[in-house]
C-alpha cells in the first residue's frame, strides 16, 4: 500500500515540476521593449464598435476622428480639421498619409464605411451620432445630422466610433485599425497582445510589443505588478499604496471625469422643496468623504464637471453643517421639538437608495444618515442591485446616490441633455425646470464655442442655485507602474493608454 | 433499442421543460438589457430611443411569444446572438469551453492525486499521525475560501519564488495555480469521504473472510475494499465535474482565466438573455451526459448492480 502512496506522491511531484518547467509553444519570452498593462475590466470582444471597454482605442490599435486632450479640449486626430456653418452639415477633412495596419489608405470613403458599420451594429453609437447621411469625396467627408447638433464633433470622441477597415473580417478578434499598435492576438477575457505598427502616421512608436490584459480582482492586479507579470496596473488597492511606493513603484492619482452625486426625486413630497434639497446638500461633508472614505484620492465636487473644463463656472462657497441644514429645514416648514425636527408634529423618514458596485457610495450615505439623525430625521437606506433600472422603474424613493461620467467626450451638452431635459434618459428625478430646459435647448442650437460655454455656465448656475442635484466628489483614477516605465500618462478620460510615446527602460 | 429511444425521448422532454422554465425565470428577474446595450451612462439617449430598440428586439411581446421565437430558432440549431458582442451564442460558448474543460481536468487530477493517497492512508492508519494530518488538511482545506487560497499561492509561487505566472492562459504553467486552488479545496471533501467509505468497507464480512483465507492485506485493500469504497466517491465526482464545468467564477476572476463561468455571470449582469439561455441548455446536456457516465461507472465498480440486471433478464 505504501508503495502505491509513494508512487502517487512521485507522480504529484513530477506533475508540479513538469508544469513549472514546461513552456508551451504559445509562450513568448519577453524581448526588446515590451510591457504589460493590466486593466480592471475584462472584455470578450475587441470589436471597436461594440466593445463597451473601448479596448481597441485604449490599447492604441484604433483611433477616432477627434480626441479629447488632457486639458479636456477637443483635438483633431484622424480628422485634421472640420467645420460647419449651420451645426447640421459638417465637413471633416481626413488627414492624408494615414494607412490601416493592412497597408490600405485611409480616405473619406473608408471612414464613411467604418462609421456606417458602427451605426448599424451599435444602437448606442446610432443614438449618439444622430447621422442622417454621409458623403465621401477624396479626403473630405460630409456629414448631415438629423437636426442642428453643435456638439457633434465631441460625440466623435466616443471610442466606439473608432475607424477600422470594414473590408476585412474577424472584427471581434482582429480588427484593422490605424493606431501605433497592430494586433498580434486576442484571448477573450484574458489579454490583447499588440506589436508596433512600423508605418504609423504620427511618428516612431517606442515599444516593440505590449500586452493589454485584464483582471477584475484588485489584489490579483497588485500581485501581478509585484511579481513582474504586469508593468502598469489600474486601480491598485488603496490600502496598499504606501507599501507600493516602497517597492520602486510609482503611483499616480488624478481626478477623473466621474462625479458622485445625490439625485433628488422631484416627485417626492419632501424633495420638491428646494430648502429640503439644500438642507440635505448641507449635510454632505465632502471633506470627510474625501479624507476618510476615499483616503484622499478624490477632489470635492462643486458641480457636475471638473473645474478644468472651460464651461465650469466659478461657484460661490457654500456653508455646510448640521446647523445650516437645520435652518433650511425650518425654512421648509419643519418645527423643532425637543431639539428634533418634525413636520406637522410627525417625525420625518426619508428613503435613500444606494448600490454596492461603488463601495464608497453606501458609506457616504451612512455618514449622511448619522448626521440627519442628530436632527431627528430618519433615513432608511435601501441598497439596490442595479441603480439605473431601479430609478427608471420606481418612484418610491426620496433621494439616491449615483455616479456618472459627466463629460466623457469633453462637452457639457451630454450631461445637461440626459439629466435635465424632461425626456432625458438619465432624468430619473423627473426634473422639469422650464428656464433650465430653455437654456439647454438654446445650447443645443448654438454653434459658437464661447457662446456654448456661456450657456452651459448659465445652466450650471441654475442647477447650483436650485440644488437640483448635490454633487459630492470627483474620484481619482489610480494607476501604479514600475519605475522602468517611461512617458506614462494617466489619461483623465481613461480612453488613451498604450501610446506611441510609452516606453520602457530596463 | 427501445430503452435508448425511451431515454432519448425523456431527455428531450426534460430539455424542453427546462428551457421553458429557465426562459421564464430569466425574464422574470428584474433587469433591462436595453439600458445595457445603449450604455445610458455614456451616451445621451432619449426614452423614445430605448423603447424603439425594445420593439426591435421584440422584448415588448408576451413571454410565450418570445419563447416561441426562441424555440423556432433552437430547432434550426440557432441559439441566437449575444446582445452585447453580437456573436452567435453557440460559438461564444464553444470558444470558452476548451479552457473550462482544461481547468476541470487539471483540478480533478490534483484532487485525485491528493485525496486518494491521503484518504487511503487516513483509513488504514486510523488515529495515527497520518490520520490526524489528513483530518487537519481536510478541516483547513474546506475552511479556507478558495479566493484566499489562490492569493496565497500567487504570493508564494509568482511573487516570492517567481516560478509561475500569477494569471492568464496559454501555457501549462498558467493552469497550475488555478487547478491547485480548486483541486485542494475539493480534495478536502474527498479525503473525508474516501476515509469513511474505506473504514466502513474494511469492517465488512467479506474482508474478514478474505483475511481468513490468507489473502494479503495489500491485495484485499487494492482489489476489493478500495474498489467498493469508490462508489460514494464516484457519485460526488459526477457532481464535482458538473459544478466545475458550469463555472468556477471566483477562480476565473482571480487568475484571469477565461472560463465559461465568468462569461455567464457577465451575461447575467448585463441581462444578455440569449447567452444565459444558451448556457443553461449547453450545461444541461453536459451534466446529463456525465450522469450517464457515472451510471456506467457504478455498474463497473459494483457487480451487484450489474448482476441485478442479469437476474431480471
Amino acid at each position: 500500500m505504501l508503495q502505491y502512496v509513494k508512487r502517487t506522491l512521485i507522480l504529484l511531484i513530477i506533475f508540479m515540476l513538469v508544469g513549472c518547467s514546461l513552456s508551451s509553444s504559445g509562450e513568448e519570452e519577453k524581448g526588446g521593449k515590451e510591457l504589460t498593462l493590466l486593466f480592471s475590466f475584462p472584455t470578450n470582444t475587441i470589436d471597436p464598435h461594440l466593445d463597451s471597454n473601448y479596448t481597441m482605442v485604449r490599447a492604441g490599435v484604433g483611433e477616432t476622428l477627434v480626441k479629447i486632450s488632457e486639458q479636456l479640449e477637443i483635438e483633431p486626430w484622424l480628422a485634421e480639421e472640420w467645420e460647419s456653418k449651420d451645426g447640421q452639415n459638417w465637413t471633416f477633412k481626413i488627414r492624408k498619409g494615414i494607412t490601416f495596419h493592412n497597408g490600405k489608405k485611409v480616405d473619406a470613403q473608408a471612414v464613411k464605411a467604418s462609421l456606417e458599420r458602427a451605426i448599424k451594429d451599435s444602437p448606442a453609437v446610432k443614438a449618439a451620432l444622430k447621422i442622417r447621411k454621409m458623403e465621401a469625396d477624396g479626403q473630405l467627408l460630409t456629414i448631415q445630422t438629423e437636426g442642428v447638433f453643435p456638439q457633434f464633433p465631441s460625440e466623435l470622441v466616443h471610442p466606439n466610433t473608432a475607424i477600422i477597415d470594414v473590408t476585412e473580417k474577424d472584427f471581434d478578434k482582429k480588427p484593422i485599425g490605424t493606431g501605433p499598435f497592430k494586433i498580434s492576438s486576442f484571448e477573450p477575457g484574458v489579454a490583447l497582445k499588440v506589436e508596433r505598427f512600423e508605418k504609423y502616421w504620427d511618428g516612431k512608436v517606442k515599444l516593440d510589443k505590449a500586452t493589454f490584459s485584464f483582471n477584475e480582482d484588485a489584489n490579483a492586479r497588485l500581485m501581478a505588478l509585484r511579481s513582474g507579470d504586469a508593468d502598469i496596473i489600474f486601480r491598485p488597492p488603496v490600502e496598499n499604496l504606501e507599501q507600493l511606493k516602497e517597492e520602486k513603484v510609482k503611483v499616480e492619482s488624478v481626478p477623473g471625469l466621474r462625479t458622485h452625486q445625490l439625485i433628488f426625486n422631484m416627485d417626492s413630497p419632501y424633495m420638491k422643496d428646494g430648502n429640503i434639497r439644500k438642507a440635505i446638500d448641507a449635510l454632505v461633508d465632502r471633506k470627510e468623504i474625501v479624507e476618510h472614505i476615499l483616503n484622499g484620492h478624490a477632489v470635492e465636487a462643486k458641480g457636475p464637471f471638473l473645474t478644468d473644463f472651460p464651461f465650469a463656472p466659478s461657484y460661490e462657497e457654500k456653508k455646510g453643517g448640521i446647523e445650516v441644514a437645520k435652518q433650511y429645514f425650518i425654512q421648509a416648514g419643519f418645527q423643532v421639538e425637543n431639539g428634533k425636527l418634525t413636520k406637522d408634529g410627525k417625525s420625518v423618514r426619508l428613503k435613500v437608495l444606494t448600490y454596492s458596485s461603488r463601495p464608497e457610495l453606501p458609506l457616504t450615505v451612512q455618514i449622511l444618515q448619522s448626521k440627519a439623525k442628530e436632527l431627528g430625521i430618519e433615513m432608511t437606506i435601501q441598497q439596490v442591485e442595479n441603480i439605473d433600472e431601479y430609478l427608471a422603474d420606481n418612484d418610491d424613493w426620496d433621494f439616491a446616490t449615483y455616479s456618472s461620467l459627466t463629460a466623457p467626450r469633453g462637452d457639457a451638452a451630454y450631461f445637461l441633455n440626459a439629466t435635465y431635459m424632461p425626456n432625458g434618459a438619465l432624468n430619473y428625478a423627473n426634473i422639469n425646470h422650464p428656464e433650465l430646459t430653455a437654456i439647454i435647448h438654446q445650447l443645443n442650437q448654438t454653434l459658437e464655442a464661447n457662446e456654448r460655454d456661456k450657456l452651459a455656465k448659465e445652466a450650471l448656475k441654475i442647477i447650483d442655485k436650485e440644488t437640483l442635484h448635490s454633487f459630492i466628489v470627483h474620484p481619482n483614477i489610480m494607476v501604479a507602474y514600475r519605475d522602468e516605465v517611461k512617458n506614462w500618462v494617466t489619461s483623465k478620460s481613461e480612453y488613451y493608454m498604450l501610446t506611441k510615446d510609452l516606453d520602457v527602460v530596463k | 433499442m427501445i430503452q435508448i429511444t425511451k431515454r432519448f425521448i425523456e431527455f428531450m422532454l426534460f430539455l424542453f421543460l427546462l428551457s421553458f422554465i429557465s426562459f421564464i425565470l430569466i425574464k422574470l428577474v428584474p433587469g433591462d438589457p436595453i439600458r445595457r446595450m445603449l450604455q445610458v451612462d455614456e451616451v445621451s439617449v432619449t426614452k423614445e430611443q430605448i423603447e424603439a430598440l425594445r420593439d426591435e428586439l421584440k422584448l415588448h411581446e408576451p413571454l410565450y411569444i418570445q419563447y416561441w421565437y426562441w424555440l423556432k430558432r433552437f430547432f434550426a440549431f440557432d441559439l441566437g446572438h449575444s446582445y452585447i458582442t453580437k456573436q452567435p451564442v453557440l460559438s461564444e460558448l464553444l470558444s470558452r469551453f476548451p479552457a473550462t474543460m482544461m481547468l476541470t481536468c487539471a483540478s480533478l487530477i490534483v484532487m485525485i492525486l491528493i485525496s486518494i493517497p491521503l484518504g487511503t492512508l487516513s483509513a488504514l492508519y486510523k488515529n495515527k499521525w497520518v490520520d490526524h494530518i489528513s483530518r487537519l488538511f481536510a478541516l483547513v482545506g474546506s475552511s479556507i475560501p478558495s479566493f484566499w487560497l489562490g492569493l496565497l499561492f500567487i504570493e508564494l509561487f509568482a511573487v516570492r519564488l517567481g516560478i509561475l505566472p500569477s494569471m492568464g492562459k496559454g501555457t501549462v504553467k498558467h493552469i497550475i495555480l488555478p487547478s491547485l486552488t480548486l483541486g485542494i479545496a475539493m480534495s478536502a471533501v474527498y479525503v473525508r469521504l474516501l476515509r469513511s467509505s474505506l473504514l466502513e468497507s474494511l469492517n465488512e464480512d467479506y474482508v474478514k473472510a478474505a483475511r481468513a483465507r490468507g489473502i494479503s492485506e495489500r491485495r484485499i485493500v487494492l482489489f476489493h475494499v478500495f474498489r467498493r469504497s469508490l462508489i460514494p466517491v464516484v457519485t460526488n465526482f459526477g457532481m464535482s465535474i458538473g459544478s466545475l464545468i458550469s463555472g468556477t467564477v471566483v477562480i476565473e476572476v482571480l487568475f484571469s482565466y477565461p472560463g465559461i463561468g465568468k462569461m455567464v455571470v457577465d451575461a447575467m449582469i448585463r441581462r444578455d438573455y440569449p447567452v444565459i439561455q444558451g448556457y443553461v441548455l449547453f450545461i444541461t446536456i453536459f451534466i446529463v451526459l456525465i450522469n450517464i457516465i457515472v451510471d456506467i461507472g457504478y455498474r463497473y465498480l459494483n457487480p451487484e448492480i450489474r448482476l441485478k440486471g442479469v437476474e431480471r433478464r
